[in-house]
């Protein structure tokens, strides 16, 4: 079985670089993306399908444009955006498969815990097809 | 009889890439982890002072020269060396030409065989290294 691939948007590497060595350690194979510019560029070469994207709302610029673009585009990528104001979180909802699930900072086994969840469920989905 | 003391596992080497170009970092990056590297991405100067400020180590820098923001790739490995002296460092470029400093560093012109990282990185970081400081 291929390792699930999980691309990881936020601005600050001292967020960004544990949670994707946490996700490394776990089994997956994590690209990080510095800004949702960045994380555009890296669905769109598409050189590694990308299964999850984890976004944070607040550091990445345009958090929110980012999954609405990711749905539009690519829609078999699951999208969990995160963020620290409630506000932002609320608006995530919307964009999210249940809702935004992480707010800062980031319990990293919770994450996980959600990430394997979304995998799931999109198994299940494909199964039912 | 005793058992034999258990040695923790060597600690993998740490690279702190830097560049600017979202795809030309990703890719870099993959390959040194593939080499056994830990490797810590910065998507700029400023990324990667913060990442080095808040106390974390690393073995190596890579860096890219042209880089938006207040710090060229010339200007961080000043500020690093200055830190740390014996810290390896590794500036690439599109412009084929060195920069007339290299203060030490290692330049790797632009376009690069991505295995030529990986194997810069092992020979400036590799055990042979270490046992000549």
């Amino acid at each position: 079985m291929t390792q699930p691939c999980i691309l990881i948007v936020d601005a600050d590497v001292l967020i960004r670089h544990p949670l994707a060595e946490y996700l490394r350690e776990c089994g997956f194979r994590v690209l990080e993306a510095a800004s949702a510019t960045e994380a555009r560029q890296v669905l769109e070469e598409g050189r590694l399908p990308i299964d999850v994207v984890f976004a944070d709302v607040d550091a990445s610029g345009d958090g929110f444009a980012l999954a609405a673009w990711i749905r539009g585009n690519h829609p078999v990528v699951r999208v969990i955006l995160a963020g620290s104001h409630a506000t932002a979180a609320e608006s995530a909802g919307d964009l999210c498969e249940d809702g935004p699930i992480a707010a800062k900072p980031y319990d990293h086994q919770f994450l996980l815990a959600e990430i394997r969840r979304l995998l799931a469920a999109r198994e299940r989905n494909k199964d039912r097809d | 009889m005793r058992e034999p003391e258990r040695q923790p596992a060597p600690r993998a080497p740490c690279v702190l890439v830097v560049e600017d170009d979202t795809l030309v970092r990703v890719a870099i990056c993959e390959d040194l982890r593939e080499a056994g590297f830990s490797v810590v991405e910065a998507a700029a100067a400023d990324e990667a002072l913060s990442y080095l400020g808040a106390g974390q180590r690393i073995d190596l820098v890579f860096t890219d020269i042209q880089m938006p923001g207040r710090l060229d790739g010339i200007g961080l490995a000043r500020r690093l060396r200055a830190r740390d002296p014996g810290l390896p460092v590794v500036l690439t470029s599109g412009n084929a030409a060195p920069p007339d400093d290299l203060d030490g560093a290692v330049f790797l012109p632009k376009p690069y065989d991505h295995r030529r990282v990986a194997e810069i990185a092992l020979e400036l970081t590799g055990p042979q290294r270490r046992e000549a400081e």
